[in-house]
């Protein structure tokens, strides 16, 4: 049983890297049920790298990933998705060529229950009318921004316990990033755990309960959201850079 | 005039079967990044099935289908998972490439050992009736072929578009990792996959014995055919595949009907060249990654 001032998801110094060096050092992280929890760092910090860790894409090479008090990190992705962690990747996720109702149905891949499926994607579209609406568009043709809306969507067919979002704005004109930003607001009231990895340091924070710092494949602050906002440190070499 | 219509027919025709072997191909390559070398030997095993057990049952060649179909999909399966899915993912691409030559070089080495070189035709009794249509000769097993091949396209293209598994291959065509995040194995997609479009071959191979007389080195001449349409159709997209061979089919009948039948087979090398020179992405060469 997780009670609820248990962390969810405690990564325990975790080492973790490509070939022979470590891109990730010893990373202790806890991430709260029902809270944002908001990564930020320079390009190549690792943060990308923590969220592959966790949902299993990358093994571990020492250290513990624990998830509801249980150790995954010998799990396999397909497991760990079974566990309900669903893992939003940086790159663009969407299958292009498929409709956007094809997509939403890949993310229930894994469902067999076709009951159920039809509940998560009504549930889905009240937050996301757009998988409704542009239905039967293919999902290349949307926005940058409509994509990653699409994407979240789908990543809520499994009603997942943690949800990694990583850089969900990334490469999106103004007004996408607009609407991205209010998705995850969206989902963080309606109770959901995300880890949300954001170069965009100042929304990013915005919208979290918390925020980590990652620097060189170690976590070097840990605050709340509006914290680490208004700390001098993080602001000079983080927000600044975010809001020219 | 009569002579271009003619030979429209039976382009049309002959294009039909190219584009079912073509199809298998397409796939294989747009899931796997594989180039198949091996699919016209694939073609080849499967005229020598269908050409044993006609002989063995008397059953009609197309009927055969049935049988060799499932025999196939287990020849393709196995090759991928004992020869291709060991190689290692950061040479594979180069590597399947000789991986599936020698695949074909064993396949051509064991029918030699098998039904020596002699030349073979599957002769049900009908390979030469044909059909009389305003004055225009339509060859009856090929139009029995012609129909086949767009029957089995037809389910092709229901099993990809239709159905749970269809929509994990196209997936994991289009964007592989997030298809493994949402829970699909690739390892299965692939090796189904590949099964899938050398079980292409069974019928496509039936209809070549039927209206070809093919020995085991025929595959050389069918692989470059095939590659060929493949290019020209834009590497990984099935329906640009299957109007390559019929555009192919129609050329090199109509080169053969006005110039000559030795230049038929050369039209197929000029326009690979052309194609690779001109137009590499193809006629429909896809500007979406993964169009399948
Ligand atoms: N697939 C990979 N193979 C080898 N090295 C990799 C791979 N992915 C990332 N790296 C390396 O690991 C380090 C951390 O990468 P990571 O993607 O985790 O950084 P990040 O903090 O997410 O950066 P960004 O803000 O640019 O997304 C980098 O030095 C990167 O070059
Ligand atoms: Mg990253």
């Amino acid at each position: 049983m997780t009670r609820i001032n248990e962390p969810l998801l405690q990564l325990k110094d975790v080492t973790a890297g490509y070939g022979a060096g470590l891109v990730l050092k010893g990373v202790n992280l806890d991430v709260m049920p029902g809270q944002i929890i908001c990564l930020i760092g320079p390009n190549g910090a690792g943060k990308s790298t923590v969220l592959k860790t966790i949902s299993g894409l990358l093994g571990i090479k020492g250290g513990e990933v624990i998830f509801k008090g249980h150790e995954i990190s010998t799990l396999s992705s397909k497991q760990r998705l079974g566990l309900g962690i669903v893992h939003v990747p940086q790159d663009r996720s969407l299958f292009p060529a498929m409709t956007v109702w094809e997509n939403i149905l890949m993310g229930a891949f894994i469902l067999k229950d076709q009951k159920l499926i039809n509940e998560r994607i009504e549930q889905a579209a009240e937050l996301f009318p757009i998988i409704i609406a542009r239905k039967n568009a293919a999902a290349g043709s949307l926005s940058g921004g409509e994509q990653k809306q699409v994407e979240v969507a789908r990543s809520l067919m499994l009603d997942p316990a943690l949800i990694l979002l990583d850089e969900p704005s990334i490469g999106l004109d103004p007004k996408s990033r607009k609407l991205v930003f209010e998705s995850i607001s969206l989902l963080s009231k309606a109770g959901r755990t995300i880890l949300l990895v954001e170069q965009n340091a100042r929304s990013g924070l915005a919208v979290s309960d918390r925020g980590a710092v990652l620097e060189a494949g170690r976590v070097a602050l840990v605050g709340t959201g509006a914290g680490l906002l208004e700390d001098p440190e993080v602001s000079r070499l983080y927000l600044g850079a975010s809001s020219k | 005039m009569h002579l271009v219509i003619q030979a429209l027919i039976l382009g049309s025709l002959t294009g039909g079967v190219y584009a079912l072997m073509a199809s298998g191909q397409t796939l294989i390559f747009g899931i796997m990044k594989v180039i198949n070398l091996a699919q016209g030997a694939f073609v080849i095993v499967a005229s020598y099935l269908t050409f044993s057990l006609f002989q063995m049952t008397g059953l009609d060649p197309f009927l055969l289908i049935v049988i060799t179909t499932p025999i196939m999909f287990i020849l393709g399966v196995a090759t991928q998972w004992f020869l291709l899915k060991p190689l290692r993912p950061d040479d594979a691409a180069e590597l399947s490439l000789l991986v599936t030559f020698a695949v074909a070089l064993g396949l051509e080495g064991a029918l030699s050992l098998f039904y020596k070189t002699t030349l073979r035709s599957i002769m049900p009794g009908y390979e030469n009736h044909s059909w009389t249509v305003w004055g225009y000769q339509v060859n009856e097993v090929r139009f029995y072929a012609f129909l086949l091949s767009i029957a089995m396209l037809g389910i092709l293209y229901l099993l990809l578009q239709k159905t749970k598994f269809g929509r994990s291959v196209r997936a994991t065509v289009q964007n592989p990792m997030s298809a493994q995040l949402l829970g699909v194995n690739s390892k299965a997609v692939s090796a189904f996959g590949f099964g899938l479009g050398v079980s292409t071959t069974a019928a496509a191979g039936a209809v070549f014995g039927l209206i070809t007389p093919f020995n085991p080195g025929s595959h050389y001449d069918l692989i470059s055919r095939l590659l060929t349409i493949v290019v020209l159709g834009g590497m990984g997209a099935i329906g640009g595949s299957v109007i390559a061979a019929l555009m192919m089919g129609v050329g090199a009948a109509l080169v053969s009907a006005l110039a000559s039948p030795i230049w038929s087979d050369f039209t197929f090398f000029i326009v690979l060249l052309l194609v690779l020179l001109i137009r590499p992405r193809g006629l429909f060469g896809a500007k979406v990654r993964g169009a399948l």
